[in-house]
């Protein structure tokens, strides 16, 4: 049932056109990153993963101290990489979010738990060890009110408290060490014919085992956030909504060869047709291939209307509102984080998609300082690697594996000659020129596409 | 990167592979999955369509079935190192994949069977499901023939025996052997309905025959057929064959010897738009020796589906190239030497260009002392050099009209006594034949409207000393160099052909034992 406009919503609304508005002559620039607290976060962390070493189990300690030092090398890239996101005012607000639902469960103070941005463009968020709760931009920024927010958080905190990563991790290390499977696997080694047949029915076998626990412990996880969120005063009717977004989360409705053609058709170097140009066959990257029907039984989630429909019951009549920490900071950051991860994308040498991300919101924002500029300095970036026989560490091959626009994407800078990478970003910020010269990365990016098309 | 919807397959060409189950860890002593099972790759190449690389296929041993017969998968991967299918079938162990080709529609591969000493053409469609199987018996003189066959190209990774012929199926060009009779073999195999058909030369004067596919038309498998009398006989001549492969009949087989000169054909384009073809090669006067004398000059001759000539320009040495390359009459260049065409291209807009690379005789001061102290001559008194390469273009009315030179290392390319007696066009042939030239490949849009032409170098300089792959990029309107220097951190780099205007980069860092594939495209 459509809910009636609350008046927070409203002012929810008013702070996002007033953010609009504001965005017009206000240009996005990220926020530094904090290089000392990341050292100092990760040393902390790092303490505590040697702390949780020397308790692991004695029996098979090796295959623990491994399992556990995969999960660290993990946790550390996420520092290493600078994933996490520093901003102070940002942090302060996700922690005001989660203290509200620690202070009306107060029996999650017993397990410490921390949660950061993650400045990733990946709709996700997980706990990834070490009490560590990661929610990425990439999924903060789609959702609708800070009661979704907090499912996803409460989500994270019952996989944290509910241990469910290190009961995952026990289980498959004594299950491989068991009797009942090194006796098959020895049956196996002694085998002179048949031995993949007998060792594919053995991987079936556990695999079904592990994944079955998987997808009781996301719905385990469900119903846990949707108890925790009970007594605070978000609304849990929130787990309904964010699990029809999760639904969805997949398809964009962006048509971007036709982007393609209409923001780098410069009338000094014209649109070429075969730049989007293709190969559907099996060996294209583009291929659609048949998937093979992965059986309910050997899915690691359950689907999203199966865990709305079990969710549902516990939902029923109650309707708080969706707003409650603050939110026009939650707007805020929604804006600020459709940047953040454009910004990072490319900070992490993912060339594409910043490129990718920064078009798609470039059509709902023309004119934008930034994304003119990101574009360009894309370009320019391409143009480097290609330059110095680097590309593939900077973009992804096309392949049929990928969502249908960003392949797309893809086999577009495959089809790009030099001199066509260097062509299409002169011509397309000039046409921005002398408009966007206030914006420094704009300028930047301007003079190197120049200096790139006199190479030619 | 973007979330994919499937797992990246990372393409580690290594001889032990695991290829579906995950290595399981387990406790010291225990037993894990990668401890007792292994698959092992067998053989692993390009899978080609129109003489360009379009995926890649590695056969590996996945299983042992019985004492005769054992499990194999055939993995293929796209172009872009994507994996996209995985066919397994059972099939006798003394089993390998020689090459494989693609149409767009249907993939084959040619498999020996050493067990039935067969040759075993296999044409699967997208799905992995098997459509045809083609069968023809092969000897032990084959086998030898064809080993010998493989080494007459230069062009790594590409195929040297199987071609497809557009969307109607494939052909395999094979050499045999029969007693004295050295000759070959065309086998044509449908890809759309289950039909084959082998092509025998019946000339008398096909018995010392050497045949190299050049292209096909919508009709036509087009061969150049190099043939002696006699075996040990010093004078060949080379032809142009078309088979048919709508009638199975041999359309034409034209030497173009006529009054004045004979032309020596060494590549055949088909002219898009039209039904004839060019045909290019050096040209000697009538009665010389084509094994021994030296050229007058490249001609190029325009002709029908039938081998008629429409038209012929000849361009000397002395005279035409000699406006733009510092050549003599017997077509050697100052500092460059005499000139081996390596391709033949044509643009969209019908520009026609040849790449070449020059090869001199040098005099060899260790060959020259050991033969005066040691009396032995087995290095030789000179030795080969392969110099700088040389891109050469003709006009619409095919007559040289640009010629560049492309500086290079003079690399000695051999030094045996090989080089002591033989002509310049058999030193050619024999530097082809084993590999010693720099030039590697070529590769650009398949109409040729971008094409970069690679080869490798030895560098010395003060700022860099060591193997360099280099390229000669033409962009539709001028040509561009580039350059990967091959030293670098890995423990080995080298550098493969790949899809249109890519290169395939292999490095290895020994270690931590690991092997890097990658994709670049050439700048």
């Amino acid at each position: 049932m459509q809910r009636p406009l609350a008046p927070a919503f409203c002012l929810f609304f008013i702070a996002c056109c007033g953010f609009a508005a504001r965005s017009q002559t206000r240009d996005f620039s990220p926020v530094p990153q904090d290089t000392v607290l990341l050292s100092k976060l990760c040393t902390n962390y790092q303490q505590h993963y040697k702390e949780e070493l020397s308790q692991l189990p004695p029996t098979n300690k090796k295959d623990f101290q491994e399992i556990y030092g995969d999960r660290w090398k993990n946790i550390k890239e996420k520092f290493d990489k600078r994933e996490i996101y520093t901003d102070a005012d940002a942090q302060k607000y996700l922690d005001a979010l989660a203290g509200e639902v620690i202070k009306a469960n107060p029996g999650l103070a017993a397990t410490p738990f921390h949660c950061y941005f993650s400045r990733s463009y990946i709709p996700n968020a997980s706990y990834i060890g070490e009490g560590i709760i990661l929610f990425n931009m990439g999924l903060f920024d789609r959702l609708a009110n800070e009661s979704e927010a907090a499912f996803i958080l409460c989500h994270e905190i019952s996989h944290y408290i509910l241990h469910h990563q290190e009961n995952s991790m026990n289980k498959y290390v004594t299950t491989i060490n068991s009797e009942d499977v090194q006796s098959r696997l020895r049956k196996i080694k002694n085998s002179e014919y048949r031995k993949s047949e007998q060792l594919e029915s053995l991987v079936k076998g556990l695999a079904f085992d592990s994944r079955r626990h998987s997808r009781d412990h996301e719905a385990q996880a469900d119903s846990m956030a949707v108890v925790l969120m009970r007594p605070t005063r978000y609304d849990p009717a929130g787990a309904l909504t964010t699990l029809a977004l999760l639904d969805g989360v997949d398809k964009d409705g962006f048509d971007l060869e036709g982007d393609l053609q209409q923001i780098f058709n410069a009338k000094e170097y014209p649109f070429k047709k075969k730049w989007i140009k293709r190969d559907d066959g099996l060996l294209g990257g583009h291929a659609r291939l048949k998937e093979e029907e992965m059986s309910d039984s050997l899915k690691t989630h359950p689907s999203c209307p199966l865990r709305i429909k079990l969710l549902t019951p516990m939902v029923k009549g109650r309707n708080a509102g969706g707003g409650v920490v603050d939110p026009a900071k939650f707007a805020a950051l929604k804006e600020r984080f459709r940047y953040e991860v454009i910004e990072y994308a490319y900070a992490s040498d993912d060339y594409a998609e910043s490129l990718f991300l920064s078009m798609e919101l470039l059509q709902a924002r023309p004119g934008d300082g930034y994304l003119v500029a990101n574009i360009g300095r894309v370009m320019n970036g391409l143009y480097r690697a290609q330059k110095a026989h680097r590309l593939s560490k900077v973009v992804d091959m096309p392949s049929p594996g990928y969502p249908a626009n960003y392949n797309s994407l893809l086999q577009f800078i495959q089809n790009l000659y030099l001199e066509d990478v260097a062509s299409i970003s002169y011509y397309f910020l000039g046409a921005y020129h002398p408009q966007l010269d206030r914006v420094t990365l704009f300028k930047a990016a301007y003079e190197e596409s120049g200096r790139n098309l006199k190479e030619q | 990167m973007r979330y994919s919807t499937k797992t990246g397959f990372s393409m580690l060409l290594a001889a032990v592979v695991s290829l579906s189950y995950q290595a399981v860890r387990a406790g010291d002593g225990k037993l894990s999955i990668d401890k007792v099972y292994a698959a092992y790759l067998r053989n692993s190449g390009s899978i080609i369509a129109k003489n360009q690389i379009k995926g890649y296929f590695f056969l590996y041993q996945s299983d042992k079935i019985d004492k005769h017969t054992n499990q194999y998968t055939l993995q293929i991967l796209d172009e872009n190192l994507n994996k996209v299918k995985d066919i397994k079938f059972e099939d006798t162990k003394k089993l390998s994949l020689l090459e494989s080709s693609y149409n767009g529609n249907t993939i084959s591969f040619l498999f020996k069977n050493e067990d039935n000493k067969t040759l075993d053409m296999k044409i699967y469609d997208f799905d992995g499901k098997l459509k045809y199987t083609y069968s023809r018996e092969f000897d032990k003189k084959t086998d030898e023939l064809m080993k010998e066959y493989e080494t007459r190209h230069t062009d790594e990774g590409m195929n040297k025996n199987v071609f497809d012929l557009g969307d109607r199926g494939y052909v395999s060009v094979l050499p045999m052997r029969d007693g004295k009779q050295r000759t070959y073999e065309v086998d044509y195999y449908s890809s759309v309905t289950k039909s084959q058909w082998t092509y025998v030369p019946t000339d008398d004067e096909e018995k010392y025959a050497f045949a190299e596919y050049m292209g096909c038309t919508d009709s036509l498998i087009i061969l150049q057929v190099e043939k002696r009398n006699h075996a040990m006989s010093g004078k060949s001549s080379s032809h142009i064959v078309g088979i048919n492969f709508i009638s199975k009949k041999k359309q034409f087989d034209v030497d173009y010897v006529n009054e004045d000169q004979i032309l020596v054909p060494s590549s055949v384009v088909p002219l898009e738009g039209t039904n004839h073809l060019m045909v290019i090669g050096s040209y000697f006067d009538k009665g010389d020796n084509i094994d021994k004398d030296f050229s007058k000059g490249m001609a190029v001759y325009e002709i029908t589906t039938t081998g008629k000539i429409l038209t012929k320009s000849y361009n000397s040495w002395a005279g035409d190239f000699a406006k733009y390359l510092p050549t003599n009459r017997k077509g050697k260049i100052d500092d460059v030497g005499y000139l081996y065409i390596h391709k033949v291209i044509r643009t969209p807009d019908h520009k026609l260009f040849l790449v070449g690379e020059g090869y001199r005789r040098t005099a060899n001061a260790l060959g020259i002392a050991t033969t005066v102290l040691l009396r032995s001559n087995a290095m030789g008194v000179t030795k080969i050099m392969v110099t700088d390469m040389v891109i050469m273009q003709f006009d619409e009315k095919y007559k040289v009209c640009y010629a560049q030179i492309y500086d290079k290392n003079d690399n000695t390319a051999t030094w045996s006594n090989v080089s002591d007696y033989n002509s310049q066009h058999l030193l050619a042939t024999y530097l082809k034949m084993t590999g010693a030239f720099d030039y590697e490949f070529t590769t650009g849009d398949e109409d040729n409207s971008n094409f970069s032409v690679c080869y490798s170098d030895w560098v010395r300089s003060s700022d860099y000393k060591g193997q360099t792959f280099n390229t000669i990029h033409y962009n539709g309107k001028k040509f561009t160099t580039d350059k990967i220097e091959l030293k670098s951190k890995a423990s080995t780099m080298r550098v493969f052909p790949a899809k249109s205007g890519n290169v395939m980069i292999l490095e290895y860092f020994k270690k931590d034992k690991r092997l890097d594939f990658r994709l670049e495209k050439l700048g």
